[in-house]
């Protein structure tokens, strides 16, 4: 899975494709990326940041210290929660959260996107898959933020386009 | 590209529209906002500026090409580019909605209550308290459609959203504080979002959203109406003036309130006018009381001596009345420089009833223990601050009482208060200052 994520997110970003593993590690396995000027890195979010930098698009990390820290910040939150969700508590925990950090945000962190956004977006793809119509709308704002990131160009990739209904019809709750 | 000049005054919000288009799009545009290429009120009215552009009117545009445009959302439209203008019928057509739906529905309201708190309008309370609600609505049906989305139109950025956030830029600046805003999140979350965009930001600068609802600022208002003669200066000008006035009452009276299509221009203009050109005495028998006349005497000579024995001669009990006035919050006062300019400002916001109307307002006490009251002689029976919107800013802050001219109460209070000399037996309170309005 998350092997197939970074490739998506090296088209994404306009790169080749580079050399990738899996190493197991506990329950889970972790992707390792063997970079052609020497050692070879491991890890998710680590990969990630190295890739963004390697396409020159550092913007994507966040523009100021804090931006910074807060798309950092949320790459350590899709590891530690998202990848280990298991159970159904789990998730709904992590679409909580989620759902009221977004009310009054369009991006994860600051004012465009960044790979915080778009490694959420792979990471929470499966779940919001599995999520009736009734209940994305139970999640508005993560429905809302989703369906935008997906629609963002270039960073779907081969991820099937999901339905969002922009009309409420279950909800008065506001 | 072709490229082309818009011709606008500096800072015009509508001007935003195709500045950001172009942001978006890359159409060369050059901004000509002052001379010699462009002075606003002076280059729009040259026959060749209107041959151009028959309204007279900014912002305007004209290619390189030679194409002339005006209306601002019509020269973003042709700025713009495909993704901003909606990629298909649908969006097309919804982007025209919201871009009419910020003409029709938010600016008129939003200039109605903005404009007097930058001082380029009167400020008119049952106007803003309207133009509240209406702004209200409008944020409100601005919330739910943005409840399940992140911009308008589609899921990018089109000019839809760049004609609402400049519609709505003004609001978010000067009044939308905190705790109006608060209901409306989902309507700020995209507003933040928008005017942080690369492409508004090297337009809009940074954008910071209001922290305290601005208020009416008369000060800056009056400033802002150089044709204003100063009402000290007034009596010599009379005549003149009054044949002004008559003149006009006899040619069609022009809509005195100012069209929110209006540029800055029109609704100064339209604000220099007299606003109500309509008497509100006309009813009134012709009275034999001349306040200007009683005026004079107080102004010019002794008031116990010669300027009350007038007024008590001459008075018309039947075209006009005597009031006490007394503020109705002393416990609110504190500094006595600031209570007095809560008087003059009253003043200030009354010209309109100079004419008619004449006050002895007095301060009484010292610093954070003082009360403020007046006697006022107005035209008619009744209060006058109801016939003109203009006038009740300030006078629900007060309690009313009628005086009966044949009282000896009356006659006190009168001699008290024009003279600011006496005992002011009901007050309790030593004089401290008065002011007079004339």
């Amino acid at each position: 899975m998350a092997v197939k994520e970074l490739v998506a997110l090296e088209k994404c970003l306009g790169l080749n494709s580079g050399k990738y593993s899996s190493r197991a590690q506990g329950a889970g396995k972790i992707p390792v990326l063997q970079t052609n000027k020497g050692p070879s890195l491991v890890g998710l979010s680590t990969i990630a940041s190295h890739l963004v930098k390697e396409a020159k698009k550092e913007e994507l990390l966040g523009s100021t210290a804090e931006e910074k820290a807060i798309v950092q910040q949320w790459l350590e939150y899709r590891i530690s929660y998202i990848d280990r969700a298991s159970s159904k508590e789990d998730i709904r925990n992590v679409l909580n959260d989620l759902n009221h950090y977004l009310k009054d945000k369009v991006f994860v962190a600051g004012n465009t996107v960044t790979l915080a956004d778009i490694l959420i977006y792979y990471g929470l793809h499966p779940v919001i898959t599995g999520l009736s119509v009734q209940e994305k709308e139970t999640y508005i704002n993560v429905s809302r933020w989703f369906s935008h990131i997906q629609n963002y160009p270039g960073i779907r990739q081969h991820l099937p386009s999901l339905v969002f209904i922009k009309n409420r019809i279950y909800a008065s709750n506001h | 590209m072709a490229g082309g000049t818009l011709y606008t005054y500096p800072d015009n919000w509508r001007a935003y529209k195709p500045l950001i288009a172009a942001q978006y799009s890359g159409f060369p545009i050059k901004v000509a906002s002052s001379p010699p290429e462009f002075q606003f009120g002076v280059t729009n009215k040259t026959s060749e500026f209107l041959k151009k552009f028959p309204l007279g009117k900014v912002p305007a545009f004209e290619g390189n090409d030679g194409f002339c445009l005006f209306e601002s959302s019509a020269i973003a439209h042709y700025v713009g580019n495909d993704e901003l203008r909606g990629t298909n019928r649908l969006h097309q057509a919804q982007v025209i909605q919201w871009v009419s739906f910020s003409d029709s529905h938010i600016v008129p309201p939003a200039s109605a209550w903005v404009f007097p708190t930058l001082g380029i309008m009167q400020y008119n309370k049952q106007a803003t308290e309207q133009a509240k609600e209406e702004i209200k609505a409008v944020l409100g049906v601005l919330d739910s459609h943005l409840k399940t989305r992140t911009f308008l139109v589609g899921e990018r950025v089109t000019l839809a959203d760049i004609a609402v956030t400049c519609s709505l830029l003004w609001l978010y600046k000067q009044v939308l504080e905190p705790s109006f805003r608060q209901p409306f999140g989902n309507v700020t979350r995209w507003f933040v979002t928008c005017v942080n965009q690369p492409e508004f930001r090297a337009v809009l600068g940074e954008v910071k959203l209001c922290d305290k609802m601005a208020q009416f600022d008369a000060k800056k208002f009056a400033e802002m109406q150089p044709k204003k003669e100063t009402p000290k200066k007034e009596k010599p000008a009379k005549e003149p003036k009054k044949e002004k006035e008559e003149k006009k009452k006899a040619t069609p009276a022009p809509a005195p309130a100012p069209a929110p299509e209006d540029d800055m221009d029109e609704s100064e203009k339209a604000l220099a006018a007299e606003p109500k050109s309509k008497d509100p005495y006309a009813h009134l028998p012709k009275s034999s009381f001349v306040m200007d006349e009683f005026k004079r005497k107080y102004s010019n000579e002794d008031t116990l001596a010669v300027a009350l024995p007038y007024f008590w001669e001459h008075f018309d009990k039947e075209g006009w009345s005597i009031w006490y006035a007394e503020y109705k919050f002393p416990e609110e006062l504190t500094q006595t420089f600031m209570s007095c300019n809560l008087i003059t400002g009253m003043f200030q916001r009354l010209d309109k009833l100079r004419k008619t109307g004449f006050a002895s307002v007095i301060l009484f006490g010292t610093n954070n223990d003082s009360s403020i009251s007046g006697v006022w002689v107005f035209r008619g029976q009744d209060l006058a601050f109801t016939l003109s919107e203009d006038w009740q800013i300030d006078y629900e802050s007060y309690t009313w009482r009628k005086l009966d001219s044949n009282s000896e109460e009356c006659k006190t209070l009168v001699k008290e208060y024009f003279c600011w000399e006496g005992d002011f037996k009901h007050v309790g309170k030593a004089f401290n200052q008065g002011k007079i309005f004339k």
